[in-house]
């Protein structure tokens, strides 16, 4: 007869058996093909991404003239906007300031493109002014002070942001003329593309796609291969309980899938570090942003595993059953791209996994929604009127960034959205070894 | 109860003999009853005729019994009684003997390829609404009941435009260039929801439960090629696909001519339109099931090939979706079978191309190699697949 | 009280124990109804000790039976109880219990020796205790020498091995055996064989079952016999017999000068028939079998006839079980 073994108690007897059973199907996984075969295809559909991310970063963004300050109208060699400083008349050949004593060298066309950048303060926060004249035609106009406080703000040449606490949004900026009219295109689009591809790639790709697809074809049939192939009876007639068994696969599936989810993770940030827009080497900002979406999969991937091996237990189609949950939560995934508010996300697990990633990119990148206004306003100049004119990279960062909908700072939105997260695979366990208890196994 | 007997020591004499019978056959020593008063209880008569037929008809050594002898004894040939003798007369000699196994091939007439073929293929069509041929799951064939009606939608609006009388309702609906396309190409909601799926549930067990089930032996057994065997399954996967995507789709074009009573005239300028649907229709068939075989031929499992394929077609256009919105560039579209097809389609139907960066003849090479690939995995791994299970 | 579905035990060994006082299994009345058949019809039946055969032909109820008590399937109505507790509810009994189910679909990648530990593991052992109990029950399988080959391996025979193996690596009570002897070739069957009957010496109740009626004659007698799913017999094998009055017991006797014997033994009353089969073989049918044997020694003996052998030929399962079931089994 078998002696209890000595010094045992309650946590180290189920991690005994637990963990055999974690082992047991982490072993599993090595030897399927299907494993390496839905790890592979994940990491090459995610680095195909990745590739034209690299190639968009280091692609050259034409410089565009947004005033038109860089043409030579009249054809005396000197640029309107240099032009416009001295006060000569733009449209008059004869009128330039190499007449003046002593006479002024032309500027080359270069240097009146992109001249009048943005100045904004991106961490501010509520009703303020931003904006300077760098290229001085509005500061060094030769025009009347009401003419340079177009705005009617007793300030001349500056912009007024409005902040809408109602809302939660910043207003169209409210510009006198001619300032930050000319905006360097390419730091913009660069920063903007940057920005939108770690939310797209974080959200779309890491959430959505490897959050719901490994679950779908690694999770499901945790249990339920078993029962099919009769090799579950060797488990059950053993003294563990069927909510342990439960628990031990799902601890091995996530030992295989949470090492990949971090290393994916990690050498995606790596790449996007180095390759994207910084001031430095390497953009050690964007870790923050890394680490949230690396532990919103892997919330993500837990809750799904419980739901999908829940699913697969219940019924020997299960698989069909977990089908139209995805397609639901793609649903809640567009939602929560156009209005992250809604309540009906609540009901999802992608909606909750979303605003984590979204509370970090507020917290990594204070104000975006200031970032992407500065870009859809791009200068204000253009035919398309206020918004006609966007910079390249703004309406991608639009559509990719929202806010997080729950009215909170970002900081407690990620501890709220941890915690109902992890309930949900509690409350999934649950579920699942229920069904599981209740199987009759023939 | 019966605890009592349990503990009962063992007064009774025990058997003497308890070592294996020394006879190998299935007869024990024959039991001659004949001379002794029938026992009043032996329910079943044949053991008494059996056990009369075993006579004492003893063949000697010098008579062997051969492979053949036994051979006609258990297929059955008109003297089978003394043939049972022979074989129990085994056990009175003391020599061991080796016999030679003849064994006749069959002559008989085999029936033409063709009909063997159409057998496999009928098997497996006949599944979806017979019993006793391919057992199809009942929410495969709910679903695929359900499709065909949701794909004959438009028609049935074509009709109602032609009760309602609404000619705009009829423009929007009716049978056009868009709306041929659109039947069987258009993305939302079929090549969402419906053919998809449908090609999913199709290919779910084709192959895979053959290799899984060892019922491939019961193929490779008997005269039929592999070639024929994955032919066959192929061609009804795409008929039943066809039934639901082209079938539908004539009759939708029927319904506008019959409800509308269009005449030559208007069937003649629209007939190449529904040529080019069709035939967009049957590249998306063959698309579909090529993949989806290969990708049966390669699992065991039922579910499976079903969710690769769901997780090809659609997970390809997620990410050309999101390349092209993030960087603006449309090549990922190549990779993607439902958008090659699209553009191909939209070319064939001669609709505006919503692919723009590059010709369509991209997308046929797409769809060419993609089909390609698939066919070889098929074919190479149905041609390794064993006669027993795997 | 605790509604069926929730498992009110953890499966640790260390809260639970044992019910000394009642046997080792014990089922009341139990049934199993699938809509409307029944796969097992009141079964009581109450098994403690030795070796016990549990025979059936297929479809008999055998493997329903297992299921029910391994806590597999729920009965319908009645009560199982393994040690005192039931199986459905709490999979505590199992640290002291080792099944061997019937089919042999295991995990092919795995080999014998981590299948083995893998199972002892889930018993409660350490890592370090597993690996020695899963050589020491190796080795009493035979198996040691092919130890750390995969499964998918092995023959048939050795499959078997390895799941008796796996089922003794927590040195149990109380082991369920389902048809084990399936598809053995005869070196297994034999070992096998010995197996079950050394832990039955040992002290443990063993249960068996198969349809094939003469292995299980060889390993024991106690039987219980089931038939469509209901409870024909119970006990000793010979008691069985004994108590099956109605058919006659033929005793066969091998000796040289049988016609003499005949003479001297048809005085008997309990003999109503005598034939001989052939020219030295003499066969005798009675009612009473003890009547006939306890005079048949003397006789022989003091008549001074020459006898090479005394047997009972339908004396055993077969005869019992054809008349049992009416000569529907096999």
């Amino acid at each position: 007869m078998m002696s209890p073994p000595k010094k045992d108690n309650v946590f180290r007897a189920l991690d005994r058996k637990l963990g055999a059973v974690a082992e047991f199907t982490m072993r599993q996984y090595r030897t399927k093909l299907s494993t390496w075969v839905i790890l592979g295809v994940g990491f090459i559909a995610i680095f195909i991404v990745v590739l034209f991310y690299v190639d968009s970063m280091q692609q050259e963004i034409e410089a565009i003239d947004n005033d038109g300050d860089s043409m030579d109208w009249d054809g005396d060699g000197y640029p309107t906007g240099q032009e416009r400083i001295y006060g000569t008349d733009p449209d008059n050949p004869e009128s330039h300031p190499g007449t003046f004593s002593p006479p002024i060298a032309p500027d080359p066309p270069e240097k009146w493109i992109n001249e009048d950048d943005f100045d904004w303060d991106l961490s501010a926060r509520g009703d303020t002014t931003v904006g300077y004249d760098d290229d001085g035609d509005c500061r060094l106009a030769d025009s009347t002070q009401s003419q340079k406080d177009n705005n009617r703000n007793n300030v001349e040449c500056d912009i007024i942001l409005d902040y809408d606490e109602m809302r939660g949004e910043w207003s169209e900026p409210n510009s006198d003329r001619l300032v930050d009219e000319d905006p360097d295109e390419e730091k913009y689009a660069k920063e903007a593309i940057h920005r939108a591809f770690l939310l797209a790639i974080g959200k779309m790709g890491f959430v959505f796609l490897l959050g719901i697809f490994l679950p779908l074809f690694l999770a499901t049939g945790l249990i339920r291969e078993e029962m099919d192939n009769s090799t579950m009876h060797f488990m059950l007639a053993k003294p563990i309980a069927r909510r342990d068994i439960f628990l031990g696969r799902i601890v091995g599936y996530l030992g295989i899938v949470w090492p990949y989810v971090i290393a994916m993770g990690l050498i995606v940030g790596l790449i996007s570090g180095f390759a994207g827009p910084s001031d430095g080497f390497f953009r050690f900002a964007d870790l923050g942003m890394w680490m949230a979406i690396i532990f919103a999969t892997m919330l993500a991937t837990l809750v799904y595993g419980m739901l999908f091996c829940a699913l697969g237990t219940l019924w020997k189609h299960g698989i069909v059953l977990a089908l139209p949950f995805a397609a639901w939560e793609l649903g809640m995934a567009i939602l929560s791209f156009n209005a992250p508010s809604a309540s009906i996300l609540r009901f999802s697990v992608i909606g909750w996994s979303l605003n984590i990633i979204d509370a970090a990119s507020l917290v990594v990148w204070p104000n975006m929604n200031l970032f992407i206004n500065m870009g859809l306003w791009g200068g204000g100049h253009g035919d398309g009127g206020w918004w006609g004119n966007s910079l390249e990279g703004a309406d991608a960062l639009s559509a990719f960034a929202s806010d997080t909908g729950l009215g909170i700072s970002p900081i407690a939105t990620i501890v709220v959205s941890t915690f109902v997260l992890l309930f949900q695979a509690l409350i999934l366990w649950l579920i699942g070894s229920a069904i599981f208890k209740g199987k009759e196994i023939e | 109860m019966s605890d009592d007997e349990e503990i009962l020591p063992q007064s009774l004499p025990q058997p003497m003999t308890i070592e294996p019978q020394p006879q190998p056959l299935a007869q024990p020593q024959p039991q001659p009853m004949a001379s002794v008063p029938q026992a009043p209880i032996l329910p079943i008569p044949q053991q008494v005729q059996k056990v009369e037929s075993v006579e004492t008809r003893m063949a000697t050594a010098e008579t062997p019994v051969t492979g053949q002898a036994r051979m006609d004894t258990a297929w059955g040939s008109s003297e089978g009684d003394e043939d049972i003798s022979q074989m129990a007369s085994i056990s009175q000699t003391d020599t061991g003997e080796i016999f030679k196994q003849n064994y006749e091939p069959w002559r008989g007439e085999l029936n033409p390829r063709w009909m063997r073929n159409w057998a496999i293929l009928r098997h497996h069509i006949l599944g979806i609404f017979k019993k006793g041929h391919r057992p199809w799951g009942v929410p495969t064939r709910i679903f695929l009941v359900l499709v065909f009606f949701a794909s004959l939608s438009d028609a049935a609006l074509t009709l109602l435009s032609s009760l309602i009388g609404d000619s705009e309702f009829h423009s929007y609906w009716g049978v056009n260039r868009d709306n041929l396309y659109g039947h069987v190409l258009g993305f939302f909601p079929r090549n969402v929801m419906y053919y998809p799926i449908v090609a999913a549930l199709l290919v779910g067990g084709v192959i895979s439960e053959d290799r899984l089930h060892g019922t491939s032996a019961l193929y490779f057994s008997r005269p039929i090629n592999r070639f024929d065997y994955v032919g066959m399954k192929y061609a009804s996967v795409a008929f039943i696909q066809a039934i639901i995507i082209i079938f539908t789709l004539f009759l939708y074009y029927l319904t506008e001519i019959m409800v509308f009573g269009r005449g030559w005239a208007w069937i003649v300028d629209t007939f190449p339109i529904f040529l080019g649907a069709l035939m967009g229709g049957v590249l998306l068939i063959i698309t579909y099931t090529s993949i989806g075989l290969a990708l049966s031929s390669v699992s065991k499992g039922k579910f499976f090939p079903g969710i690769g394929l769901l997780a090809i077609i659609l997970g390809t256009k997620t990410l050309a979706i999101i390349v092209k919105n993030l960087f603006d560039r449309e090549i990922l579209y190549l990779l993607s079978p439902y958008d090659c097809l699209a553009h191909v389609g939209q070319t064939l139907v001669n609709t505006q191309p919503t692919y723009d960066q590059y010709s369509w003849t991209w997308s046929l090479a797409s769809l060419i190699v993609m089909n390609a690939i698939a066919l070889y995995v098929l074919s190479s791994r149905v041609s390794s697949m064993e006669v027993t299970r795997e | 009280m605790m509604p069926d579905l929730q498992q009110v035990g953890e499966g640790q060994t260390q809260q639970w124990a044992p019910n000394t006082t009642v046997p080792v299994v014990l089922l009341e009345n139990v049934s199993k109804t699938y809509g409307k058949i029944h796969a097992l019809s009141e079964i009581t039946l109450a098994l403690s000790g030795g070796v016990t055969g549990i025979l059936g032909s297929n479809g008999a109820g055998k493997s329903t039976l297992f299921n029910l008590l391994m806590g597999k399937l729920k009965p319908s109505s009645g009560t199982v109880k393994l040690f005192g507790t039931d199986p459905w509810k709490n999979p505590a009994p199992y640290a002291r219990i080792g099944f061997v189910p019937e089919h042999e679909k295991m995990h092919d990648w795995m080999t014998a020796h981590g299948f083995v530990s893998l199972f002892a593991r889930l018993n409660g052992l350490t890592r370090e205790e597993a690996k020695t109990e899963a050589d020491r029950v190796l080795n009493f399988v035979g198996l040691t020498d092919v130890a750390h080959k995969q499964l998918g391996r092995y023959s048939k025979g050795m499959r078997q091995r390895v799941k008796i193996a796996h089922a003794l690596v927590n040195d149990p009570e109380l082991i369920v055996l389902d048809e084990p002897l399936q598809g053995c070739d005869p070196l297994a069957r034999t070992t096998i064989m010995n197996v079950i009957r050394e832990l039955g010496k040992m002290g443990r109740t063993v249960l068996v079952s198969s349809h094939i009626l003469h292995e299980i004659e060889r390993i024991t007698e106690q039987i219980v016999i089931l038939h469509n799913g209901r409870l024909l017999a119970l006990g000793n094998l010979h008691a069985i017999r004994e108590k099956m009055d109605n058919i006659p017991h033929t005793i066969s006797i091998g000796c040289e000068n049988p016609k003499e014997l005949a003479k001297d033994i048809i005085n008997n009353d309990a003999v109503y028939g005598i034939s001989f089969p052939s020219g030295n073989n003499l066969q005798i049918q009675t009612h009473n079998l003890n009547e006939v044997h306890r005079e048949l020694p003397a006789l022989i003996v003091n008549n001074g006839h020459k006898v090479s052998s005394i047997d009972n030929p339908d004396d055993d399962l077969e005869s019992i079980l054809k008349y049992l079931t009416g000569g529907l089994a096999r």
